[in-house]
């Protein structure tokens, strides 16, 4: 299977222009509308920097000639060398346009193959070479065996209908013996067609799943071409382009894979002339391995260049007013992950505009997936991205509680016990079981989702864990563990923050799977005696209000901005003192409050509502620049439900975090 | 005004109508799995042929509050998907005439006579933004409250009849 012919990348390519050129329009309007919104123009600036990369790698010198101008204007407006002002706009939508003809007139020298060797005829020739080199054999076998292009639709309801005609087959089992005393399952014929539908269930499912080669060529065809124009003799090595993984999370992942690799040759391999000065041969190595490892694939983007500076980023870190004091190594290189960073020295064509990692990480934690990032100066940098093989199917544990069923995924299953009166102590006020040594609070799963607790308390234990903490749930009784289909709710519900979808079961009975982080979080604020705001909820046709705590005026306009525009109701306080005043007059749904501030800070107006009798149910937001995972702890320890670092805030973020405490009605 | 082809079905004592195009189809009373967490209109999911339906309480989403268990189920498409409203009786295939009153309650869009009774139609789309919702909305009193709903119809049946003399 090689890769897509040239023409292929383009008519792609065009989809995808298409799709950006309309929010990059939709994004210059509101621009105009809001003036120089850091967000916004940081959108603006990604939807430009995407196209730059996506056309350079469809060969569209022009397109991506055309991109990079734009995206040196937006940079002027960010930096605030260039205000945002009405001709500013102009010029920026008069250049969107432009970048839409010259797409449709390259789309046009596709169909010819002439046309475009006119075009750039030693870039062409170069392509077909390197097209004829890596598509050997192979492809014309498989051609020969033919595919069809299924729409991902088509699949989805073969999946539903089979799943669907698996139950009808136990409803009609169940009904041979109800009505007629047979047992089916004796009868050779049923248990033939369980079998069959249970393979065709599991082969269903695999039609979703394509090999990593089916991108890999892109890839290696973006390193080619970045190589040649930087000079740079690199060896391209790929394994594991077998390992299989749902198409949609492949989808969401070539660009993002795409980025890495440019990223790596351009800034991640040093010149030749570097190179040989510190002794490393020539030609130098970027890697793309692939594997399985149980039900999650990792595929690692390695190059043997000169390592992450951790020096430059502490020093950008700073300079972006990030507190790096305390943070350790791993901590610090994560921080390039966080938006508009970037060590580069110099813009290039290529990268280096502080763009791409947070877009990477972002991406993949889109997939359900985590990135990892190992750098050793001198000898190279390795990302890790991990991601789950499918989103549709995750291997569960079953269990009971509340008299209802529940699959919890097993990803985040700890460990499963009987309870033990001896392991289980208690610690301020609420109970405690030692595991491994650690407490571990322990609550009723019942309890926590809100069903009544079925009244024995002798029930297993399941610990689950997320990022930062681990919590024990008491069940009525483990049932299994099972591969579950997870389907999404309706959008309607998708803010329950402890479902994580639901599943139908072979009886065609409608499973609830419950997602462990928004349990534990569940759990806590239930814990801290709060009973999940109910009283004080206001009725549904209020605006939410939310009281924005900062020293900073601007980060007090921005966000003010971002939240009416969604429709909240916002106040505003400069300082913890303030915010206590202001809550006195009027109650909020939400403070969301910076850490350093004069007079009161937020660690104690975050405690000091946390002591209020009144206040204590407020949910508080913490925004701070302080990055480090201990600054993060005290803000969850003084009461906070969440914290988010200004490096890394944008529109999104902030409203999915506010959404998620306070329920979104935007 | 051209004739609407509508589905009129009751919700407790009160008749809603929605437009038929909106209306997949229509369902006896599903098995249901309650969806813990979710605000109270939310009467549970239901498998529809392999797909996950959310069943949602009309009355308690226009304020009215909650119906006896549902006999029927009418599933609505919507933006977001497949949608189910908890009906009291088996809905029918009407063909309203010109509204003869206006109706005040969000999601709807104005009275019709339908065998001189009042029909109040739905629109899907805003009665819905209504339920666009987090998990914690009032759910443990409510809760228990919702089998004994004698008192609740009653209180509707008075809400109604102020409603029709309005006009």
């Amino acid at each position: 299977m090689s890769g897509l012919d040239l023409a292929q990348v383009r008519e792609l390519f065009a989809q995808e222009a298409e799709v950006r050129l309309a929010h990059l329009d939709q994004l210059l309007l509101q621009l105009e509308k809001t003036g120089g919104d850091e967000s916004l123009l940081r959108s603006v600036f990604r939807e430009l920097h995407t196209i730059k990369g996506s056309s350079a790698v469809a060969g569209l010198d022009e397109v991506s000639r055309v991109a990079h101008e734009l995206e040196e204007l937006v940079d002027d407006v960010r930096t605030g060398r260039q205000l945002v002002t009405p001709e500013i706009i102009d010029t920026l939508l008069a250049g969107a346009d432009r970048l839409g003809q010259v797409i449709v007139a390259s789309q046009g020298t596709t169909t010819g193959s002439q046309l475009a060797a006119v075009d750039r005829p030693e870039l062409t020739r170069e392509r077909i070479q390197a097209g004829a080199e890596n598509s050997p054999v192979a492809p014309a076998v498989r051609d020969s065996a033919g595919v069809v292009m299924v729409p991902m639709e088509r699949l989805d309801e073969l999946v539903r209908l089979i799943g669907e005609s698996a139950s009808a087959h136990l409803r009609v089992g169940r009904m041979l013996t109800e009505k007629f005393g047979v047992d089916a399952t004796l009868n050779t014929e049923f248990n033939d067609l369980s079998r069959t539908l249970n393979q065709l269930q599991d082969r269903a499912m695999r039609t979703r799943m394509v090999p990593l080669a089916t991108i890999t060529d892109r890839l290696q065809r973006a390193v080619r071409d970045l190589a040649r124009t930087q000079g740079k003799t690199i060896n391209w090595d790929v394994r594991g382009t077998d390992t299989e993984l749902d198409r949609g999370v492949l989808v969401q992942l070539s660009d993002t894979l795409l980025h890495l690799v440019r990223n790596a040759v351009d800034h991640g391999i040093e010149s030749s002339a570097q190179r040989a000065a510190d002794g490393k041969p020539a030609q130098s190595t970027i890697r793309l391995h692939a594997m399985q490892l149980g039900s999650e694939v990792i595929i690692a983007v390695t190059d043997d260049g000169s390592g992450i500076d951790s020096g430059k980023v502490k020093e950008q870190a700073e300079r972006q007013g990030i507190d790096t004091g305390g943070m350790n190594e791993e901590e610090m290189l994560n921080l390039i992950f966080t938006a508009g960073f970037s060590t580069a020295a110099e813009v290039t064509d290529v990268s280096g505009r502080g763009i791409g990692l947070d877009v990477v990480r972002a991406s993949v934690e889109a997939a359900h997936g985590r990135v990892e990032v190992r750098s050793k100066p001198g000898v190279g940098t390795e990302f890790r991205i991990i991601v789950p093989i499918t989103l549709a199917v995750l291997r569960c544990l079953l269990v009971e509680a509340g008299g209802q069923r529940f699959a919890l995924p097993f990803h985040r299953v700890v460990l499963s016990q009987r309870f033990d009166p001896a392991s289980q102590t208690s610690a301020e006020g609420r109970s405690v079981l030692l595991v491994e040594g650690r407490p571990v609070p322990v609550s009723t799963l019942a309890g926590t989702v809100g069903l009544p607790a079925a009244g024995q308390s002798t029930g297993p234990i399941v610990v689950l864990a997320d990022t930062a903490r681990r919590h024990g749930f008491q069940v009525d009784r483990l049932v299994g563990q099972r591969d579950v289909v997870v389907k999404g709710l309706n959008g309607l519900l998708a803010h329950l923050p402890a479902v994580a979808g639901a599943s139908v079961e072979p009886d065609g009975s409608v499973l609830l799977v419950l997602d462990p982080p928004g349990l534990i979080h569940r759990a806590h604020r239930l814990d801290r005696g709060r009973a999940p705001r109910v009283q004080d909820a206001p009725p549904a046709t209020t605006r939410q209000r939310i009281l924005v705590v900062d020293d900073a005026l601007t980060i007090r306009e921005l966000q003010r901005n971002i939240l009416e525009r969604a429709g909240f109701e916002v106040r505003v306080a400069v300082d913890g003192t303030d915010a206590l005043l202001k809550l006195a007059e009027e109650a909020s749904e939400l403070i969301l409050t910076d850490i350093e501030m004069p007079r009161m800070d937020g660690f104690e107006l975050t405690e000091a509502v946390r002591a209020h009798p009144s206040f204590a149910n407020i949910p508080v937001l913490i925004l701070s620049s302080r990055a480090s995972e201990a600054d993060r702890r005290r803000g969850l320890d003084a009461g906070a439900d969440g914290y988010i670092l200004k490096s890394g805030f944008d529109e999104g973020s902030l409203l999915i975090a506010v959404n998620r405490l306070i329920g979104g009605r935007a | 005004m051209t004739d609407l082809h509508a589905v009129l079905f009751p919700v407790g004592v009160d008749l809603y109508a929605v437009p038929i195009e909106r209306i997949e189809e229509v369902v006896v009373a599903p098995t249901l799995t309650r969806l813990v967490t979710a605000p109270s209109h939310v009467l549970g999911l239901f498998n529809l042929r392999g797909q996950i339906v959310p069943l949602i309480d009309a009355a308690s989403l226009l304020g009215l509050g909650s119906v006896e268990p549902a006999a029927f189920v009418v599933v609505l498409q919507s933006r977001q998907g497949l949608i189910g409203l908890a009906v009291t009786d088996l809905p029918e295939r009407v063909i309203l005439g010109a509204p003869v009153g206006t109706s005040e309650l969000a999601g709807t869009v104005g009275c019709f006579l339908v065998r001189n009774r009042v029909a109040v139609l739905l629109e899907p789309d805003s009665l819905l933004a209504g339920a666009l919702l987090d998990g914690e909305r009032p759910r443990s009193g409510q809760r228990a409250a919702r089998r004994p709903s004698a008192q609740l119809d009653s209180a509707r049946t008075g809400d109604t009849v102020a409603r029709g003399s309005a006009r």
